[in-house]
C-alpha cells in the first residue's frame, strides 16, 4: 500500500461515478442513447410516415414530400430512402409533390396505430407508468408488435374500444368506433357536456391539462367564455383554461334534461362529520385499483363519512359500509360523491 | 364444419364484446355491488353498535392525534425493542451455557472415547454443531420475545394505525404506509419482515417493501452493534457516559438504517420498479381484545420456528466451511489465511480488513455467527493464544479481552465505525434470500435485493475510510 493516498482513490471514485451516471442516467445516458439508434432503422421509418400520412389524411389535410421531411426528426436522406421504397412497394403514391396513402398503405398504417393505442390501454390497465409517459412508451413498442401480438395483446384487455385518451382503437378488421364530440373551446356557455377525449400532443399542453387534474369522463358545464380564458365547473370546482388547452378538450354535448347535479363533490373535499352518497369512480382510476376499490364498497349509492383525520394530513379514513378504509388524498379526489 | 363454427362464434362474441363497450365490466360490477347493498340494507338488522363504537373512536382520537400519535408509537417500539434485547440475554446466556459450554464439550469427550478421527470430529462437533448451537442460542430467545409481543399489537389492531399515521412519509418515498410495520418486524428478523410484505397488496411497493426490508438492523445484527460501539465508540468518553455513548452509537446506525430505507425506496419507486402496478387502501379493523394464547402459539409455530429452522438449515453448512477453510492447507498457509490476504488490499480500501470480508462471506448464512468467526480468524491470522484452535468459533465473556484481541488484530476506531456500517450495508443472510426468493418467485429481484446493499456498503464504507484518512 505504498502508493496509496486516499485523495487519489477518492479522485478514482468520483471518476468512475460521472462515467456510470453519464452511461446510465434515464433517457439522456449514453447507454441507452447507443442502444437507440441502433434500432432505429428503415422499418420504423416507415411506419412513421405512414402514421403521419394517416393522422393528416384523416382531418383532410394533404402533406407533400416536404412536409414529411420537417416533421420527422430523422435524417433526410433516410427519409427521401424511404419514402422512395414505400412508393415501390405501394403503400405510397405520389403525385407530383403530394404524398397519398394507397388502400395497403392506409391497412398498414391502421394497423399501427391499432398496436400504439392498445399498448396504452395495457400501460393504463395493467401497469403503474404515470400517464405523462404512455404516449412515449407507445411510439416505441407500435413498432415492436407484430399483428398477432397485437390480437393477442387485444383480447387478453378485452378487446377495448377506445384508449385511455379517449381515441379509438382500430379493431383487426380495420373498423373504428366514431368519437361525437366538440371542443371545450367552441362550446356555448351553459352547455353541459361529458369530457370523451384529451389530446396527448402536443406533449407540453398535455401535461398541463393532467396537472390540472381534468380527466375523461367527467360532466361538465361552461360558465364563462372569453377570447381568453374558458372557465368551466366539474365535480364541484371550477377550472380556467386557456383556449388553447381547452381545444384539445373534446366533450360531447348531453341532451338539456340530463340535471347536472351542482352539489356533485370530490370525495377529497368532504369535510368532518358530512356525510354524503357515492355517484361512482372516475375512469382515471383503472385496473387492479378500481376492483379494489370496487371490492372494499366504493360502490354507486353507497354511503360515506370521515371517519378519521391523519396527523399528517394524508391519507384520510372514511366510514364506508360499516368499515373505516383509508384512501389517499389522490384516489378520493377521483371518487365522485353527491354530500347530502 | 365444426372448427368453423367455433371461429364463427369466437369472432361473433369478440365483435359483441367491442360492441358493448368499455364500460360494461366496471357497470356489471357496480350494479352487482349496488344491489347487494340495497339487499342487506333490507333484510339485515344491526343491533345498536354505538356503544362499543364510542369507545373505538375515542381510542382512535388519541392515537392518531397530532400530539400524541408519534410519541405513542415510538415509545412502543422502544418498549418493544428494549424488552426484546435485555429480555433475551438471560436466557440466551442460559441457553449458550447449555449448548457451547456444557454440550460442546461433553460432545467433544464422547468423540475422543470412540476414538473419532481429529478431522471428522473437528468437521461435525466444532464446525456444524457449534454454528447450529450458535445460531439457535443467539437467535430464539430474541424471536420468541419480538414476535409474540408484535403479533399481539397486530391482533389489537394498533399496527394499522400505525400504518396509517406513518403513511405520508412513506408516500413521499412511493412506498406504502405499511411498510413501517414490515420494517418495525424487519428488527426482529429481515426473513420474517420479508414474509409479513404480504400485508401490502400492491405489486409495486411490495416489492420496494422487500428490496428494503434488509435496511432494518435484525437481531443477528445487534448484539454486533452493542459489542463493537461498547468497546470502540464508548472508550471515547469518560466511564460514566461511556454506556450512553454506545447507545446513542448503535441507534444512530439503525436511524440510519431508516434512512436509507426512505432514499432506496425512493430510488427504486421512481426507476427500476415504476412500471409496476401501484394501488393503495388501508383497512382499519376495530379495536379487539387480543387472543392471548393463541396470539402466542401461532407466532412461535408461524414465525420464530420457521425463521429458526431456515437459519439452520444454512447455518449448518455455514459451520462446515468456516471448520474446512480454516483447517485446509494449501502450501503453508490454511485457506481461510490465503482469503484474509488476497482480500486485504481491498479490506483497507474500505477501511475494514481481509478477516472482516471473509467473515462476512462465509456467514452470509447467519449474522449471528459473524462476530465469534471475526475473532477465530483474527486469531489464527495474528497468532495470539486465545480461543479453542483452527476453526473453532468463539467468544469471550469479558468485553474488554475481547477489545484487546480486536486491538491485535490491528483494529482502529476507523475499523470499528466501518464495520458497524458494514453490518447494516451488507448483503441479507442467506435466510432473507431465500425467502426473498419465495416471496417473489423472482431471480432478478432477488438479485437486486442482495447485491444493492453490498454496494452501497462498499461504497459508504469507501467514503468513510477516505474522508476520516484525510482528516487524520
Amino acid at each position: 500500500m505504498n502508493t496509496y493516498n486516499p485523495i487519489t482513490a477518492l479522485a478514482v471514485f468520483f471518476a468512475l461515478s460521472i462515467l456510470a451516471y453519464l452511461l446510465f442516467r434515464p433517457n439522456k445516458g449514453w447507454f441507452w442513447l447507443i442502444r437507440n439508434n441502433s434500432v432505429s432503422n428503415d422499418k420504423i421509418v416507415v411506419e412513421d410516415v405512414l402514421k403521419l400520412l394517416y393522422h393528416n389524411e384523416n382531418g383532410d389535410k394533404h402533406l407533400n414530400i416536404n412536409d414529411i421531411i420537417r416533421t420527422l426528426k430523422y435524417n433526410d436522406r433516410l427519409i427521401l430512402e424511404c419514402i422512395n421504397k414505400m412508393s415501390d412497394h405501394e403503400l405510397i403514391g405520389i403525385k407530383g409533390d403530394s404524398v397519398k396513402l394507397t388502400k395497403s398503405g392506409s391497412d398498414y398504417a391502421l394497423r399501427i396505430v391499432r398496436a400504439h393505442r392498445l399498448w396504452e390501454k395495457f400501460l393504463a390497465e395493467k401497469t403503474g407508468f404515470k400517464e405523462a409517459e404512455w404516449h412515449e412508451r407507445a411510439e416505441r413498442m407500435e413498432h415492436e408488435l407484430s399483428k398477432v401480438d397485437t390480437d393477442i395483446l387485444a383480447s387478453q384487455l378485452g378487446n377495448p374500444q377506445f384508449d385511455p385518451h379517449g381515441d379509438p382503437i382500430p379493431t383487426n378488421t380495420g373498423k373504428i368506433a366514431k368519437v361525437k364530440g366538440i371542443p371545450v373551446s367552441e362550446l356555448p356557455i351553459g352547455t353541459i357536456g361529458r369530457i370523451v377525449h384529451i389530446k396527448d400532443k402536443p406533449e407540453i399542453i398535455y401535461k398541463q391539462i393532467l396537472a390540472e387534474n381534468i380527466h375523461i369522463g367527467s360532466v361538465i358545464r361552461i360558465m364563462e367564455k372569453t377570447s381568453a380564458r374558458i372557465e368551466f365547473h366539474s365535480e364541484g370546482e371550477a377550472f380556467v383554461l386557456a383556449p388553447i388547452m381547452a381545444g384539445n378538450i373534446t366533450v360531447s354535448v348531453l341532451e338539456k334534461d340530463v340535471v347536472f347535479e351542482e352539489n356533485l363533490a370530490r370525495l377529497s373535499i368532504l369535510k368532518e362529520n358530512e356525510t354524503a352518497k357515492i355517484i361512482g369512480i372516475s375512469k382515471e382510476i383503472r385496473g387492479d385499483s378500481r376492483r379494489r376499490l370496487l371490492d372494499l364498497g366504493f360502490v354507486k349509492g353507497a354511503e360515506v363519512k370521515i371517519d378519521l383525520l391523519n396527523p399528517l394530513g394524508d391519507p384520510k379514513a372514511f366510514l364506508i359500509k360499516g368499515t373505516s378504509i383509508a384512501l389517499r388524498q389522490n384516489q378520493a379526489s377521483k371518487i365522485l360523491i353527491q354530500k347530502d | 364444419m365444426n372448427t368453423n363454427k367455433i371461429d364463427h362464434i369466437i369472432s361473433l362474441s369478440n365483435d359483441l364484446r367491442w360492441q358493448i363497450g368499455d364500460e360494461f365490466h366496471d357497470n356489471l360490477a357496480e350494479g352487482i355491488y349496488a344491489d347487494a347493498a340495497e339487499i342487506v340494507k333490507d333484510s339485515v338488522h344491526k343491533k345498536d353498535e354505538k356503544g362499543a363504537f364510542r369507545v373505538d373512536a375515542k381510542i382512535d382520537k388519541i392515537i392518531t392525534s397530532k400530539v400524541w400519535g408519534f410519541p405513542l408509537m415510538f415509545l412502543i417500539l422502544a418498549v418493544v425493542l428494549w424488552l426484546t434485547i435485555v429480555g433475551a440475554n438471560y436466557p440466551s446466556s442460559i441457553l449458550s451455557g447449555l449448548l457451547l459450554d456444557t454440550l460442546h464439550p461433553a460432545l467433544k469427550g464422547f468423540a475422543s472415547t470412540i476414538g473419532m478421527p481429529w478431522w471428522l470430529d473437528g468437521f461435525l462437533i466444532d464446525g456444524v454443531y457449534l454454528a447450529v448451537a450458535w445460531v439457535i442460542a443467539v437467535m430464539l430467545p430474541p424471536m420468541a420475545i419480538f414476535f409474540p409481543l408484535f403479533t399481539l399489537l397486530e391482533d389489537f389492531g394498533y399496527l394499522p394505525r400505525v400504518a396509517f399515521n406513518l403513511d405520508h412519509l412513506f408516500k413521499l418515498s412511493g412506498a406504502h404506509g405499511k411498510q413501517a410495520l414490515t420494517m418495525s418486524m424487519g428488527f426482529g428478523c429481515n426473513a420474517a419482515g420479508i414474509v409479513a410484505t404480504r400485508i401490502i397488496d400492491s405489486p409495486r411497493e411490495r416489492l420496494i417493501a422487500i428490496i428494503t426490508n434488509n435496511f432494518s438492523l435484525c437481531n443477528g445484527r445487534w448484539p454486533t452493534q452493542i459489542l463493537i460501539a461498547t468497546i470502540f465508540v464508548g472508550a471515547l468518553v469518560p466511564a460514566s457516559y461511556s454506556g450512553i455513548m454506545s447507545l446513542v452509537a448503535v441507534i444512530g446506525i439503525a436511524v440510519l438504517g431508516m434512512v436509507f430505507m426512505f432514499l432506496v425506496s425512493w430510488g427504486l419507486s421512481k426507476t427500476v420498479l415504476k412500471g409496476e402496478v401501484s394501488t393503495f387502501n388501508l383497512e382499519l379493523p376495530p379495536y379487539r381484545p387480543p387472543r392471548f394464547w393463541k396470539t402466542i402459539y401461532t407466532s412461535i409455530i408461524d414465525r420464530t420456528l420457521i425463521v429458526l429452522w431456515r437459519a439452520i438449515v444454512f447455518a449448518a453448512p455455514a459451520g462446515a466451511v468456516i471448520w474446512l477453510i480454516s483447517n485446509i492447507y494449501i502450501g503453508d498457509a490454511s485457506v481461510a489465511a490465503w482469503l484474509i490476504d488476497s482480500l486485504d488490499g481491498f479490506g483497507f480500501l474500505l477501511g475494514l480488513n481481509g478477516v472482516i470480508l471473509v467473515a462476512y462471506i462465509v456467514a452470509i448464512p447467519a449474522n449471528e455467527i459473524v462476530i465469534p468467526t471475526i475473532l477465530m480468524l483474527t486469531v489464527l491470522v495474528t497468532g495470539i493464544s486465545a480461543g479453542a484452535g483452527a476453526g473453532v468459533m468463539f467468544e469471550l465473556d469479558s468485553v474488554t479481552a475481547t477489545g484487546d484481541i480486536l486491538r491485535a488484530g490491528g483494529w482502529t476506531l476507523l475499523t470499528a465505525i466501518n464495520l458497524m456500517l458494514f453490518s447494516l450495508l451488507h448483503n441479507p443472510c442467506s435466510t432473507t434470500i431465500y425467502t426473498i426468493y419465495k416471496e417473489t418467485k423472482s431471480v432478478k429481484w432477488t438479485l437486486v435485493a442482495s447485491i444493492l446493499p453490498v454496494i452501497m456498503g462498499f461504497v459508504v464504507t469507501f467514503l468513510v475510510a477516505q474522508i476520516w484518512r484525510l482528516g487524520s
